[in-house]
This record gives C-alpha cells, structure tokens and sequence, in this order.
C-alpha cells in the first residue's frame, strides 16, 4: 500500500540498523535541513504540515515549538515521550524497535528547529528490549556523526539521552515525565506555566511523542503540501493504528487521517474474529469513550472523533464483541485508573477507587439500584476538575460506559 | 492596579497576586485546603475551584493570576457543587472520628463541610483501614486515616525548613504521608507541622487529648524565650486546671507577622511554656531575723523609699546598686535608668541574665532573653556583677532570679550578707530568695503589657496573655512607684500610669525609639 509512510519499510530486515536505513533514504532530510534550511525554515514547514500530536491531545507540533522562547539565557530541552501507556496503544513500540534512527532522525531535526542541544527520550520502564535497541541505534548515529559536537561538520551539535521510567501510567502526563526524568516522584505539575517556558530543570522544554517526531524527517523531505495530501488539511499525515480485541488481525496500520473506522476495523483488520460480532469499539486508547456499534462510520481524525464525543487520542482502536460483558469493560476501565491514579489531587485519587469499589461490589453481584447513577455522578465530580488530564481520562470512558450501555448494566443490579 | 470583579463587586488587586488572595483582601473567604501562602500554590486538593467568565472549566483560584477585567464567582452553583463533591470525596474515606479527635473545633474539613456541605454520606463502600498513631514526629503523631494528603506537611519540611524528612509514599488511594527509613521528624521547627496542617492529621503529643480547643482562651503575645521576638498565641485554660500539673497555658502557637517570624515559630518557644506555671513566687515577704513576714508593696515600697532615701541624704547613692536582667520590657529598662541613674545618680548597674544557648540559622537566636537590644538602646548602661562590687553596696534591688547562675552559692551569699538590704523582684523562684530581704514577685512578660526590641531592632508591644496571679506587680509599676514616693522629677513621673505613658516619654527622649 502506497499511503504507508512511517511503516513504508518495516518489511526489510535490519531497517533497525543504520546502514539499511540509510540505503532507503535514511537521515537525508538531516543533511537536507542542516546544510540548506534554516531552523526557522523547518519550523514553518512543520507548522504548514498541521502535523498534530501523536500521543493523545493532538496539538499541533510546529505551534507548541513556536512556543518555546529563544532569546532566554537558558539551555532548551526536547523530550521524547516514549512512555506508551494507554492501555490499547503499541505503536510506538513497533516505530522504536524496527525504525529507532526514523526517531533519531526526527528528534534531531525537531532540536535543530528550537535550537536544543541535550534531547532526553523517556521510554516506558516496561520496553526494555526496545530500550536495548534504540541504544544500540544511538550508538550508531553517534560513530556516523549524526549526533554528538558539530553534526555533518555544521555548528550544530546534539546529544541524547536515553532515560528508562519505572513503569507508572502518570509519567506519560508531559509534566509528570518531566518531573520523574529530574529524578523526582511523578507527579503532575500545576500549569501554567508550560513546559515550553518553564519545563525540565526549569528551562524551556519541547515533547513529543515518539510518533509525531518519526513524522519530522518526512515533512522536511517532502514538504508541507505533501504531507497535508497524506491526511486532511487540518490534520495532516497518516496515523498509525493499533488495532486490538475481538479482531482477525489485531496488529499496527498505517493510514491516512479521516480513514473510516468501519473500514479500519472490517477491511484494514480483517473484521470480526470468527463467530464474534461487533458490540463496541472504543477508538483512541483507553481513556477514549467508547462507540457503539451503530458509531463506527466516523471518520478518524482528531475533530470527527471530537465532534462525536470521543476522541482520537492515541488511535489504539479496542474492539469489543457482543460476548464481552460491558461490566468487565467497566471494571477493567475502573480498575486501571484507580491503580494507576498518582493520588496527587483528590478527586482522581478517591474518585477513582471510590468508582472502582462500586463496579467491583457489582461484579461481585451485590450492586444495588442508584450505584449506575451513582458512579455518573461520581464520575461527573473527576471530569474537569483534576490536576491533570488523568482525571478525564478515568472519568470519560466511565461516563460513556454507563450512559450507552445503561440497560445492560441496569441488568447487574437487582430489579426493583 | 488591574481591576477584576469577584462576585459582582469590583475589586482592585495588584499584578500577580493569585485570585484566592486578591478575594480574601476584598473579605471574601475561598475555602482551600493545600494553599498555604508560605508555599507556592500546589493545586492538588481542589477546594478553591471558582468560576471565571469566559472559561470552559473551572480555575483554581489558589493559582491563577489576577488579571484586568476577570470575572470571577467564588458562590455560583457550579462551583458550589464542585466544592461539595471534593468535601464528599475527602470525607468518603475519613474516619469520623471528630468526637476524639483534637482538631474538632478548629478543622477546616469540620467547618467546610459546615459551610458547603451537609449532606448525608452516600458512601457504601469499605473505608481504607490505614495506621491512626503512626510516629511522625519527637512531637508529632500522624492519623493516616485522617490525612487529606494536602502534603503541606511535606513542603513545609522541603522549603522552610528543608530537611525534608517526609515525603508521600505509594500511589493512589494508598498514598501516604511517611518518612524516610525510620527516622522521625526531629527539627526545631517539628511543631509547625501540627500547627499548619488543616485537619487532625498530624497532631501535637504535647497538645494531644488534654482538652477541647473550645475551652481555650486565646490571646496575642510575643515570644521571649529568644531575641526574635516571635508573635504567638497563648491558648491557655482559665477556668479548668490541667491535670495531673496544673497548668493554665495548653499550647503556644505562631501567629502570622511577615516581618518577623512569617506563619512559623521554634519548637524551643512552642514546647516550653512549663516556666509560666511552674516554680513562680507566690507571695511578697519580708525576711527579718530569720522569720518571714507578709507585706504589702505600699509598705514594701515605703520601707525601701526610706531606705534610698537616708542614702541619698549621707552623699552615698554610689552605695546603691541595680541588678537588671533582659527580660524586662523597653519601658521598664528606661525607667530603671530615668528614675536611678539620671535621677538618683546611681552608677551600679550589672546585667543577670540566663547563659546563652545555641541558635539556629532560622528564627531561634542565641540569646535567651527578648529584650538585650532594648536595653543596648534604653537602658543605663550595665556591667557584669562581681561579687566585690556588690559586697560594696548598701542597696542592692535585684531585678531576676539569674543572679545565682554562675557564681557559687556560698560566695554570693557571703557577698550579700555584706549588703545592707536587699530586694529581689522575680518571677521564679530561685537559691537567691534564701539571700535577700525582700522578695516581691512579678509577672513574666506573658503576663504584662509594654514592648519588646527585638535582635533586628524591631519594636514590639505586646498586652498580657494571662493573668498576673502573684501578690506583687509588674516592675514598671514598681519602678514608678520608688520614683513617685521619692519624689523626684514629680511632674515628669506622675503623669506616667501605664506602659502606654512611659513608652510616649521614652520616645521623646530616645530617637531610637521615634
């Protein structure tokens, strides 16, 4: 298929090494940007992408570089978020293992455009083979020049930093990372101001997610108006999508933004595994609410999926077939977060295991008539109300949960 | 200055000033939890969520920013309701258990719920069991269950004091407050912890199950355990004696002042009150021919007056000698020197004070007393006492019991059964009653009015934080009381009837104090 980008090669073997890497075109756009761009010319072709952020909230890459100030006497800093965390999401996994120098590449261009000289990737304490092998990349890139002092013998000089989390779901939260990179306990921080001001060690701060920077080098090569071609003009590229559950062929895809999720799901992935049928689908990692079956002809960009109470987040596609019991989701949904709530601000740390003792009591067939109003109301207390994005994240998939799936939670509690 | 409205009242607030403090200067109380103004804004307990036009959700006025035209309602229904669900959340898993608990009375989550609350707990589920005595502190004993996790503990120990003791542990609904590897929080600033957290978490074993804070009378002083002169609050118990040592004072506590001690006071000030109540003269008496008689201070007064007086008439004010201590207020330290070295000419002055301690590179100063600035600036000047010196005298009036201290007990004595008479004005009682004619209790400066100058020159008044029980009186009016019997200066010492009087003439003599 012609529309892959960030995958296009993933069928090679060793693409993980420098040497094959190159072969097809690799750290070209580097050598394009360094010798012959300007950093502010790279950062208007970014910004003319409308490449949006790849790792949950969507905001445009080349604005949040744009926010970072220049003329502060202050070293910047670009953090790559490789702390894939949301239950459903392994596409970063994929990019880091098979195509770690697409990274390298894109992290390498993004510091040129802000003028950042020490980059840091996070990745998720979990990946440790794929830790070992963008190690081993780094490694690599470094003995070829592409990193280190005075990069393709210009005054550029970039070094980086590959920092392993402890397995916490909140370090994904930018500020959170941030501080669990400082080497301190991960908790969010109260914003503003943003890390684009005021980020690691107090200095101006860009991040990233590993998927949005793997995205740079094509920019840079191809152009702005190439890129908007491979998605939509206000969201600009393809996803990559991890498809997961009740599916023929769960696995990564590669496609343009606006793809269908029908499609995705019944052409892309092969359908319904035999014998299954579709009951919901919850479209953008787990902190997504959740569609229906009746909701699936959306198209996936950020904004349809906005406009239709979801949203895209991490486009780790969860499909869920009639068997599964939408208590079970429930509880697997309520369990998460209120394990993984970091405690800091109230509402998410009592909120969400306050939820997870009702769902858990109901499953335990000793629910009572009002607790489906009851965790609504809870759950409508987190919403909006928290620290960080955490507490939508546990509240909205509960949310949607007990409102589109009311009758047959009501179904769990004893009649009247 | 940017002008905001808050409630529909417009309010104008300096630039960067946060909207909870800009709203609580135009009298409006936005309830919080984590906010403490000696910190920089957290925003984790989210109990001052408020309105603003124009925004989607709602803002933690703890940390936004005043800004020109914001407006702001701290009562509409949204934020009522948000109010109400953070109370629902904290008090889900909070034991109830205010009948035991010594906060009840002065707890903000009790008086929130007070105000925004009052609904019927929801809650079926099974409350966290967690530790109710664990040990935080030398002082300090942490209820987990009633911990709302607003860390001002925490950062308390990470900016102010940073010696970072404690930290959160866990995650979730199992974080905790805790310390690291056994050890306990052992700071000279340990209490501020009870002090400052705004439910009965942390509580004070000093303060601990003694009495409900409803009991207690409240009263402003400053703190004279050191020179830094610290404002406090003296919560003491008239009406109902502590048992098993009867004891009026409960707790001392800090009492806000930028200037001098921010929100914070040591623990060597908080913990030792003990001297209020403990070993104080009780009664004035005269000691003649090894039998002790009751006086009263006119008599006492008349007896010493004769005393000067007869001195003064032989030429032999030289043979008078005043033995001062730093613990006396500014007013008294100038009328020691108005009345005898500027009116009776007398050139013996020494300084009695307790020895130094050591001092911390915080609030805690070397000096014991509160007030050795205020003598530097208003009273006479002084010399160490030495046993020849005062052997010398004909009169000795003692200002202190600290005499004793430092010099062995049979040597002074020997000196001051040279002395003619002698009269000792103490608080305490100490080896120097057994060596003195005359002994008149005073009050300590808890008990009286006057000011204080503290180690940065700062001066200080204070009124009485209890009530002066003993049969004597403070030595301001003592002091006045020798000069308007003696009758010197009459139109310049009658006039003078209170601390308030003879600070106004100690201004007008003493640019210092201008």
């Amino acid at each position: 298929m012609d529309e892959k980008v960030l995958t296009q090669h993933f069928g090679l073997k060793e693409l993980f090494r420098i040497e094959v890497y190159r072969e097809q075109g690799g750290y070209k756009a580097v050598e394009k940007a360094l010798k012959e761009m300007t950093p502010v010319a790279v950062l208007d072709e970014v910004k003319r992408a409308n490449l949006r952020g790849r790792g949950g909230a969507g905001f445009p890459a080349g604005v949040k570089w744009g926010f970072v100030p220049q003329h502060v006497p202050k070293p910047r800093y670009l953090c790559v978020n490789a702390d894939e965390g949301e239950p459903g999401t392994f596409k970063d996994r994929y990019l880091l293992t098979y195509n770690p120098h697409l990274l390298l590449e894109g992290t390498i261009l993004a510091s040129y455009a802000v003028g950042i000289n020490s980059a840091f990737i996070y990745v998720r304490g979990e990946y440790e083979k794929v830790t070992l092998r963008l190690e081993g990349a780094i490694a690599e890139a470094y003995r070829n020049g592409y990193l280190g002092k005075q990069i393709l013998g210009t005054d550029f000089s970039l070094d980086v930093v590959v920092q392993r989390g402890a397995g916490a779901y909140i370090c994904g939260e930018e500020t959170a990372l941030l501080e669990s990179l400082e080497g301190k306990r991960g908790y969010p921080r109260l914003k503003p101001p943003f890390p684009a001001s005021v980020g690691l060690f107090q200095c101006p701060t860009v991040i990233n997610n590993v998927e949005t920077l793997s995205n740079i080098p094509f920019i840079v090569q191809n152009g702005a108006g190439w890129f908007i071609k491979k998605g939509l003009p206000k969201d600009g590229g393809t996803r990559i999508f991890g498809v997961s559950g009740m599916i023929k062929n769960p696995g990564i895809y590669e496609l343009p933004l606006g793809t269908k999720l029908r499609t995705i799901i019944f052409e892309h992935a092969g359908g319904m595994k035999e014998g299954k049928q579709l009951k919901a689908v919850i479209p953008g990692g787990m902190s997504a609410p959740i569609l229906t079956e009746d909701e699936i002809d959306l198209p996936m960009d950020f904004d349809s999926l906005a406009a239709a109470g979801s949203m895209l987040g991490s486009a780790a596609i969860i499909v869920i077939d009639r068997e599964t019991s939408i208590l079970d989701v429930l509880k697997a949904v309520s369990k998460f977060y209120s394990h993984e709530s970091c405690g800091q601000c109230t509402p998410c740390r009592i909120g969400t295991a306050w939820i997870n003792k009702i769902v858990k009591r109901v499953a335990g067939g000793e629910g009572e008539r009002g607790d489906i109003d009851m965790i609504i109301r809870l759950a409508s207390n987190i919403r909006g109300k928290t620290l960080c994005p955490l507490g939508d994240a546990a509240a909205l998939p509960v949310l949607s949960i007990c409102q589109k799936f009311r009758r047959e939670l009501e179904g769990y509690l004893p009649h009247a | 200055m940017p002008r905001i409205t808050i409630d529909d009242r417009m309010v104008e607030a300096a630039e960067g000033l946060t909207l909870l403090r800009a709203a609580e200067s135009a009298g409006i109380h936005i309830p919080h939890f984590c906010y403490h103004p000696a910190f920089a804004p957290e925003g984790s307990c989210r109990m001052c969520l408020i309105e603003i036009e124009g925004l989607p959700k709602l803002e933690l006025a703890c940390s936004t920013l005043v800004k020109e035209g914001l407006k702001v309602r701290t009562k509409s229904a949204k934020v009522v309701e948000a109010r109400k669900g953070v109370l629902e959340f904290l008090l889900a898993d909070h034991p109830l258990d205010c009948p035991i608990c010594d906060q009840a009375g002065e707890c903000k989550l009790q008086d929130y719920f007070d105000e925004y609350g009052l609904f019927r707990s929801q809650f079926k589920e099974t409350k966290e069991k967690r530790e109710k005595k664990f040990k935080l502190g030398r002082n300090l004993i942490l209820d987990r269950e009633r911990c709302i996790l607003c860390t001002r503990c925490v950062r308390f120990l990470d900016e102010i004091t940073k010696t970072q003791e404690a930290g959160i542990l866990n995650r979730g609904i199992r974080s905790e407050v805790g310390v690291f590897e056994s050890e306990v929080i052992d700071n000279n600033y340990s209490g501020n912890l009870a002090q400052i957290c705004p439910v009965g978490a942390i509580t004070d074993l000093d303060f601990r199950f003694k009495t409900r804070v409803w009991f207690l009378e409240s009263r402003e002083s400053v703190c004279p355990l050191c020179s830094r002169g610290c404002n406090i609050v003296i919560d003491s118990h008239p009406g109902h004696p502590r048992t098993p040592r009867p004891r009026r004072v409960y707790r001392i506590r800090a009492r806000e002042n930028p200037d001098v001690n921010s929100y914070w006071i040591c623990d060597y000030g908080r913990y030792g009150y003990a001297y209020l109540d403990e070993g104080r003269q009780a009664q004035l008496v005269w000691k003649k021919g090894g039998r002790e008689t009751r006086l009263s201070w006119d008599k006492t007064s008349q007896i010493l007056t004769e005393k000067i007086r007869s001195l003064g008439f032989r030429g032999k004010t030289s043979r008078i000698g005043i033995v001062l201590h730093t613990n006396l207020t500014n007013e008294e330290l100038f009328l020691a020197d108005r009345v005898f070295r500027k009116g009776l000419k007398v050139e013996k002055f020494f300084l009695a004070d307790p020895p130094p301690g050591k001092g911390d590179e915080f609030l805690l100063t070397s000096d014991r007393t509160a007030n050795r600035r205020g003598l530097q600036e208003a009273g006479p000047p002084v010399q160490a006492p030495d046993l020849k010196s005062l052997s010398e005298l004909d009169l000795l009036l003692i200002f202190g019991h600290y005499l004793a201290a430092g010099t062995s007990p049979g040597e002074l004595k020997n000196a001051l059964e040279k002395v003619e008479t002698k009269a000792l004005f103490s608080s305490h009682r100490s080896d120097l009653d057994g060596l003195v004619d005359f002994v008149i209790p005073v009050p300590v400066i808890a008990e009286k009015s006057g000011t204080l100058t503290n180690i940065d020159g700062r001066v200080q008044s204070f009124t009485s934080g209890l009530e002066f029980k003993g049969e004597g009186l403070p030595e301001w009016r003592a002091l006045l009381d020798l000069a308007k019997e003696l009758r010197i200066e009459a139109k310049y010492f009658w006039p003078l009837a209170s601390p308030e009087a003879v600070f106004r003439a100690l201004q007008k003599e003493i640019p210092f104090y201008r």
